[in-house]
């Protein structure tokens, strides 16, 4: 008997149940029409997302958050991609050693990255600015741009950059009508999980956010410690339905379940 | 000065040594194979001759030019590559036309070369078709036309026809080889399949562990090999381990081999190819300038155009191949295996 | 400088960029943990250990230290129970959902912290799902208390570090030798026996490196412990956070991370040299 049987099966099956089920949870009680925390929701209705248009402290670190996002995104791309066409491409002494440096900052935990970014961040007055954030949540989008990108300039077919230079394209020209062109599937899906990993960012924001500036996850923080209403639910559909989208589109775009799968 | 020269190449990776020492002129316009078993050396030197791969020593020089410092994007030279290499984000017209583009060649030139090129080949039919849907030897004959299409000044092949099927690869074979002479372009090609060395070139270079063991024209490498390697690697052979006579002539199964004289030191194989053997009955007479040995048919085993027929002695065993349709003698029967006496070979024996 | 080295080039805006918001931070974390609080809270530039034996002498570090080792140890085991049949499953599955089925195992990876802690309040809570459907069925009459204490921040925790530890275990079976397993169905072994006398022994590099990645994500993991915690559940992550933040001991702060830091190393050169021994 090939594949994964029947009694697998089952066991992951439940165990799916299990991963799914905050996820599940939370959809429902985001349209609940209780004013506590209550499940099954006694009746339904939408009125916690009209509660949530009309929060502005949530509204706007929710604008601020997709804005450094953005930001991050864009300047990670920047740096990252030349990084790895370096580190892919170069032949150089300390090239092992410049490629563990910028992987490292994946293997720290946040928390710690966090702590050391606000020592540093406060006497520079950055802790509560938008180039702050943006700047602490590189320390982890960049290292992880260099590595998808990393992997992407690696699994190019064979040759066909040799043989754009045997056919008169110097370097610069091989990356440009070569590497970049075909590794542009791995830059769309880098794009959307550097965005949605800064978007959703929490521990470093909680470190260096503050009341003149702070991340969507930090605010919702904030709400859940004080209060235990069905709002950050209405919220959190939202930012769920605004993830899958844009993993759908890449997914049609690119693949992403390949990547995941080589990953 | 040859159009093409290669001197004393060498690239060794950590402890292992690729090409250990690789000299070779190669006139304009002629067609050089490199032939080798995988490991010696062959790819590598192509490698080398494109720029692609950086030489630790040596020299090459193109129509008096020394390029060996130049990068292999000012060295117009076609490489066609085993995997093709086709750009599978272009469709065909864009794969031929990236060298043009390069060289800056404007648009309506470009379309007629690229036209040209792709008449040669017989595909313009398909000169919108991205490279996933074209079949292997579609695919290779875009990779040659690409390779073509600039000019080059020497023509790379690298094993480019082993990815396709037996009878694909004989008319690819052909195909290639009257491109090649029709346009005169001097053209270098690694294989590790003989036939296609003998066919497609007017010299061949057999390689062994990063080293060229003999160059010369394939009837040159088949008649009088240099090496033990290079005879039993170009064609088939019998090895016959053979023994020193009193007066240094050579003695194999029992029988003095006429003609035959052994090495001043070491031992002495004897090699002997199988076309070259003839089965005559033991009764029948035999010069005494001819070589022979007696021995029983163990099998004959038939190969459509020939037989080959398994004979053992007091030596050990040879094969001897015929053409099919004659009288073969049957299992059992002793025999007289035959020669011509310039078809000896001689090679000091190597330590296993 | 050769062509081949003029690519380095292209690096060195990563290099500074991460130098100055990675590199030069973490040495100023190091740092910081030598320097003293004054009486009145402000920080004094030092070379002295007085924070660490201030540490060393808490009972309260020990606590805190067996709270988070506890925590994520129980965390890790959960973990592991739910991740080895889901990435088993899918490295096993010929169902043309196989890619759907992995996006969707490592979904709440895609999906920010504060959500799914908000669905385990939704669970877990006095009036939720969990205890609605305990008493719907009869089986309780008070509510069970999941919530604001271990159970349930083991419970969130163990969920958040599952999608880590799939994917650690998919790449340590990627390694696996399908043709192994069906070698020893094909010599008559039911499945079981070939799960308990293949499968798993060869999969046990895998496993140890996954519990090591789920010990390292529990150790210092921060919102799950606080919000799920209620207040009431103290480990590190809480305290390095009150410190640095409500408290600014940096000092403090400095060296409580510093010493966590030196636990996950121990755990992880642990599991490195057990996962080794294992794979001869």
């Amino acid at each position: 008997m090939t594949g994964a049987g029947r009694a697998l099966s089952l066991v992951a099956t439940l165990s799916y149940a299990l991963i799914m089920a905050p996820i599940v949870v939370v959809v429902v009680m985001a349209f609940s029409a209780d004013s506590f925390i209550l499940f099954p929701p006694s009746g339904f209705s939408l009125r916690w997302f009209k509660t949530l248009v009309s929060n502005a402290p949530l509204m706007k670190a929710l604008a601020l958050s997709a804005q450094i996002a953005l930001v991050v995104t864009v300047l990670s791309l920047a740096v990252g991609v030349p990084a790895a066409l370096a580190l892919e491409k170069g032949e150089f002494r300390g090239r092992d050693g410049l490629r563990g440096f910028f992987l490292a900052p994946l293997l720290l935990p946040t928390l710690i990255i966090g702590l050391a970014l606000l020592l540093f961040f406060t006497p520079l007055k950055l802790t509560a600015t938008l180039p702050g954030i943006a700047l602490g949540h590189m320390t982890v989008t960049v290292p992880f741009v260099i590595r998808m990108m990393s992997t992407a300039f690696s699994t190019l077919p064979d040759n066909v950059e040799a043989a754009a230079a045997t056919l008169g394209a110097p370097p610069w020209r091989v990356v440009w009508r070569i590497t970049l062109p075909l590794a542009a599937p791995g830059v769309i899906a880098c794009s959307a999980l550097s965005f949605l990993l800064s978007f959703d960012e929490t521990v470093i924001s909680l470190f260096v956010s503050g009341p003149r500036a702070s991340t969507l996850p930090v605010e919702m923080v904030r709400y859940v410690e004080g209060r235990t209403d069905p709002m950050i639910a209405a919220l959190s559909v939202l930012l769920i339905a605004g993830t899958l989208a844009i993993v759908i589109i890449v997914e049609r775009l690119v693949g992403v379940s390949r990547a995941v799968g080589q990953s | 000065m040859a159009y093409l020269e290669l001197g004393g190449l060498a690239k060794r990776y950590r402890d292992a040594v690729a090409v250990a020492d690789v000299t070779l002129a190669v006139e304009k316009g002629e067609s050089v194979a490199l032939l080798g078993p995988s490991g010696c050396g062959k790819t590598t030197t192509l490698r080398m001759l494109a720029g692609l791969i950086v030489p630790d020593s040596g020299r090459i020089n193109v129509n008096g030019a020394d390029i060996t410092d130049v990068p292999a994007h000012k060295r117009n030279m076609g490489y066609v590559f085993q995997s093709y290499a086709l750009f599978p984000h272009m469709n065909v017209e864009k794969n031929v036309a990236f060298g043009l583009e390069e060289r800056g060649v404007a648009a309506n030139e470009r379309k007629e070369r690229v036209a040209t090129a792709l008449d040669k080949v017989r595909l313009n039919e398909l000169a919108h078709r991205r490279p996933r849907e074209l079949s292997g030897g579609q695919q290779q004959r875009v990779a040659l036309a690409r390779a073509l299409v600039i000019r080059p000044s020497v023509l790379l092949l690298d094993e480019s026809l082993s990815n396709l099927d037996a009878k694909l690869r004989q008319t690819m074979r052909r195909e290639i080889r009257d491109l090649q002479r029709s346009l005169a372009i001097t053209t270098l090609f690694v294989t590790h399949d003989q036939v296609e060395a003998l066919a497609m070139c007017d010299r061949i270079a057999v390689m062994n562990r990063g080293r060229i063991e003999q160059v010369g024209t394939p009837a040159d490498v088949y008649e009088r090999p240099a090496t033990r390697f290079v005879a039993s690697f170009v064609g088939s052979v019998n090895v016959l381990p053979a023994d020193r006579d009193a007066s240094g002539g050579l003695i194999v199964w029992g029988a003095p081999i006429p003609g035959a004289k052994s090495f001043a030191s070491g031992d002495t194989d004897v090699f002997v190819r199988p076309q070259r053997m003839r089965l005559v009955a033991p009764s029948e007479p035999v010069a005494p300038e001819t070589p022979h040995l007696k021995g029983k048919v163990e099998q004959n085993i038939f190969i459509g155009d020939q037989v080959e027929t398994i004979v053992s002695g007091p030596g050990g065993q040879v094969t001897v191949q015929s053409l099919s349709g004659g009288a073969m003698p049957c299992a059992g029967a002793e025999v007289k295996v035959v020669w011509k006496p310039e078809d000896t070979l001689v090679f000091p024996r190597e330590a296993s | 400088m050769s062509p081949s080295a003029r690519w380095s080039l292209l690096a060195v805006p990563a290099a500074l960029l991460l130098g100055f918001i990675y590199l030069w931070p973490s040495l100023g974390l190091f740092r910081t943990a030598f320097n003293e609080t004054s009486a009145t809270g402000a920080m004094i530039e030092a070379l002295s250990l007085k924070v660490w034996r201030e540490l060393m002498a808490d009972s309260f570090t020990y606590e805190l230290t067996l709270n988070s080792l506890w925590l994520s140890v129980t965390a890790t085991v959960i973990a592991l129970c739910i991740a080895y049949p889901i990435s088993l499953f899918l490295f096993r599955t010929e169902s043309r959902f196989r890619g759907l089925l992995a996006v969707m195992a490592i979904m709440p990876m895609l999906v920010s912290g504060v959500v799914r802690i908000f669905g385990w309040l939704t669970i877990l809570g006095d009036q939720g799902m969990v205890n609605s459907a305990a008493r719907w069925l009869g089986l309780i009459s008070t509510p069970m208390h999941l919530l604001f204490n271990w159970t349930g921040v083991t419970i969130g925790l163990a969920e958040s570090i599952l999608p880590y530890m799939i994917l650690a275990l998919l790449a340590g079976f990627g390694r696996l030798d399908r043709a192994l397993e069906e070698a020893s169905r094909s010599l008559g072994a039911p499945p079981w026996r070939t799960f308990l006398r293949v499968t798993l022994p060869l999969s046990l590099p895998a496993i140890v490196l996954a519990a090591g990645l789920g010990f390292v994500l529990s150790m210092s993991a921060y919102i799950t412990p606080k919000l799920l915690g209620g207040g009431r559940v103290f480990v590190l992550a809480t305290e390095i956070f009150e410190h640095a933040t409500t408290n600014a001991n940096w000092p403090m702060a400095s060296a409580m991370a510093l010493y966590t830091l030196a636990l996950m190393l121990g755990f992880l050169a642990l599991a490195n040299v057990l996962s080794r021994r294992l794979a001869q």
